[in-house]
């Protein structure tokens, strides 16, 4: 270890446009079922683009968590109870334990999806104020941890596409400095009329499925969903006798400090964050077993995460693959969501594909097309970057206890 | 856990509804009538060059003025970490966005305004403009979200992974958000709705001058009051310190959650700055900046004392911050002692 205690995940939680709930999550993974698709749940009159959406209404999850009818509560938080509710199961944390446990949320449009319906009544009259009080990131974390029970502490993290990794990376820290025994990390998103037309004015979503890392890619699809992780210290997870899913060996943030929305042509902020995470994991580039790219399909983003990649694993490339294709960009939830991702590779011993790829490109790299057991893998990096050159990079690990 | 280090506290900058990048408030305070007021803004030609400003909102030209003013005047120019916290981000720009398509619809919406909606684009900005690709990364927690930012300063500097940390506290206001703040009750009856901007340089490197140290910091979710109990006395080590620093404003609903301050602490002075800063979600940045202010100065002027008579500050002061009667940061500046 660099520093610090080691810090083991003993729970994880999921929803997507693959499934809800890890069973479903794996099941499309190993199926190669993309959950893409034309949009169903969101009022937009941007019909053409595709989208991956959590295939439940506001009313479907309310009624899965037992939520009165009414309440005032939004689809991000929504998701984020869905899958903070599978990872405490997952871990064995009851209501009694969470007063000893810290929550770090990642969200960026937090509740946005209430707001933009209605924003006219916030200026004209008093009728939804409720859901002012719902509009910031903070009170979204807040309504997700408060279904649940009293946590030690709460915060939220905001780094738009890297905010649940960079969630992660604050947790481990808090279990590396021993401030925290356990924390659930990781973040919550789902799509709003806001980003969506965002990413379109920026001219970045592709009208039909996206392709990462296709030489004809033509932008992102917009994704949505929730995923968290359980980080626990191995003195708790020991004295609890919980199972062990893997260990987060290592981690790193870094600025790519070029531009507010696009990447450098040479990748530098990820390559910093690639490097950062092999060096605090103490591993070196050939001990990477697969890449979970960042792999949005935006031709800009790409390029740069090939030129990162090339430039720090050389001509020994591991197999790589964009899960972006399948559950679409779940802008702040990617980190989180792919790490679970990362999590099922390992104990499953399989390589994710990246589907609809075909077309290399000029110097990209070529992703994973085949699902075939790739017998055991060790160590996976997990890659987010966000808009303003957050980025950041988990390795992901299989502990001889996880075997 | 590497050695434990003393945390210094380097330089401290703010733009406020008090006079920009000054302390000249410690001694002749501005105040206010008004229920909703304005920063006063700097002149920027200093920092960013006319065609750059033209293209940023005001929370962005205010961050990253406070930024590189700190940075000079605590002589780093490239920290090791930027770390933000902002309740509700770029809310000019985010309001130009979300008007234009709840008004005009789906087309021809600009990507500028929704390119600086996003919380992290302080951070980021200044990432690029100092040419720092080290750590950098944005909180957004109500008005705990500059100690969040602080928080995890603290954490890296505690496991030896940074030497030197910029944090701020950013949130600039609109009339339709200040609007939105008083229906949802972010701000009270009494209380002035404005706005902030604060950077704070925090080094561990023993051959800086600094204004003082950050010894403790403890972040709390809904504690019982044994547990507020416990933390304070965790942070000063049982020691009582010269006079705490809260978010008291004249609310008496807001003010409440403070009284505990007194049970615990018997006779110490309670000092307060929102009367004279305003309400947002950076105001605990403001609470922080005027406890450095302090210390540099040894006293605390009387425009922040409940009683009017200035307080020694040889004990420290202990920072409360009580946000929504749940969230509860408690941070320790002590003065520096022997040197310089």
């Amino acid at each position: 270890m660099a520093n610090g205690k080691s810090v083991l995940i003993t729970g994880c939680g999921i929803i997507s446009a693959i499934g809800n709930g890890k069973s479903e999550v794996l099941d499309a993974l190993l199926s190669n079922r993309t959950g893409i698709g034309p949009l169903k749940y969101l009022k937009t009159s941007h019909k053409e683009f595709p989208v991956g959406e959590v295939k439940m209404s506001d009313s479907e999850m309310e009624s899965l968590m037992g939520i009165e009818p009414g309440t005032p509560v939004t689809r991000t938080a929504l998701m984020g109870m869905v899958a903070m509710h599978e990872a405490l199961a997952d871990a064995h944390l009851d209501r009694c334990d969470l007063n000893r446990v810290a929550f770090i949320n990642g969200t960026t449009v937090g509740g946005m999806d209430k707001s933009e319906q209605y924003y006219t009544d916030f200026i004209e009259n008093d009728s939804r104020n409720e859901y002012i009080k719902t509009h910031d990131c903070g009170s979204c974390s807040e309504m997700i941890a408060d279904r649940f029970g009293r946590f030690k502490y709460i915060t939220t993290i905001s780094t738009a596409c890297s905010s649940a990794a960079n969630a992660i990376e604050l947790g481990a820290d808090m279990i590396r400095s021993g401030e925290a025994d356990i924390v659930v990390a990781g973040g919550t998103e789902c799509i709003t009329k806001f980003h969506l037309n965002g990413f379109n004015s920026l001219m970045i979503l592709d009208h039909g499925q996206c392709r990462p890392f296709d030489a004809e890619r033509a932008g992102l699809n917009l994704g949505e969903g929730a995923a968290y992780l359980v980080l626990e210290s191995k003195e708790s997870a020991e004295r609890r006798g919980v199972e062990i899913l893997a260990q987060l060996s290592g981690y790193g943030n870094a600025c790519d400090a070029f531009h507010q929305t696009a990447s450098s042509p040479d990748g530098e902020g990820a390559f910093l964050a690639m490097s950062k995470a092999l060096a605090d994991a103490g591993l070196k580039p050939s001990d990477i077993d697969y890449i979970n790219a960042h792999g949005t399909g935006t031709p800009n983003n790409d390029l740069s995460e090939s030129q990162a990649m090339k430039r720090l694993f050389g001509q020994e490339l591991p197999p790589i693959s964009s899960t972006k294709s399948l559950t679409g960009h779940t802008t702040s939830a990617s980190g989180s969501v792919e790490a679970v991702i990362c999590i099922f590779a390992l104990r499953n011993g399989f390589v994710p594909v990246n589907y609809a790829w075909a077309n290399p490109m000029d110097d990209g790299i070529i992703p994973n097309m085949e699902l075939k057991p790739a017998g055991r893998l060790r160590h996976v990096l997990c890659n987010s970057f966000g808009f303003g050159g957050n980025d950041s990079s988990l390795v992901l690990t299989l502990t001889d206890k996880t075997l | 856990m590497t050695q434990k280090k003393s945390i210094k506290v380097v330089s401290v900058k703010q733009i406020s509804i008090q006079q920009p990048l000054s302390e000249e408030w410690m001694d002749s305070p501005l105040t206010y009538q008004d229920d909703y007021v304005k920063a006063i803004d700097p002149d920027f030609r200093q920092f960013i060059s006319a065609g750059d400003a033209r293209r940023m909102g005001k929370l962005l030209k205010r961050a990253l003025a406070t930024s590189l003013s700190a940075l000079k005047d605590g002589g780093i120019e490239n920290p090791d970490a930027i770390i933000t916290g902002t309740g509700f981000g770029s809310v000019e720009n985010t309001e130009l966005f979300l008007d234009a398509m709840v008004r005009e619809g789906e087309q021809m919406l600009k990507p500028t305004q929704f390119m600086q909606s996003t919380h992290n684009t302080a951070s980021s900005l200044i990432g690029i403009h100092t040419r720092c690709h080290g750590y950098n990364s944005t909180y957004t927690q109500k008005g705990l979200s500059f100690d969040s930012a602080l928080y995890d300063a603290w954490l890296q500097f505690r496991l030896g992974k940074i030497g030197s940390a910029l944090v701020g506290g950013h949130d600039e206001m609109t009339p339709v958000f200040a609007g939105f703040m008083r229906k949802a009750g972010h701000v009270k009856e009494g209380e002035i709705c404005s706005e902030a901007a604060v950077s704070v340089l925090l080094t561990d490197r023993t051959d800086v001058p600094a204004l003082c140290t950050l010894e403790g910091l403890i972040l709390l979710n809904d504690p019982e009051p044994g547990e507020l109990a416990a933390a304070i006395h965790s942070v000063t080590g049982g020691q009582v310190p010269s006079a705490i620093m809260t978010g008291i404003s004249g609310n008496n609903e807001n003010d409440s959650r403070y009284g505990f301050l007194k049970e615990l602490f018997n006779g110490t002075p309670i000092l307060r700055y929102k009367h004279l800063f305003g309400v947002n979600f950076s105001s605990s940045a403001i609470g922080f900046y005027a406890a450095a202010c302090c210390l540099k100065k040894g006293e605390v002027p009387a425009c922040l004392t409940a009683d009017g008579i200035p307080v020694k500050t040889d004990g420290g002061i202990l920072i409360v911050n009580a946000v929504e009667g749940r969230h509860y940061s408690i941070s320790l500046l002590k003065p520096i002692c022997g040197e310089l």
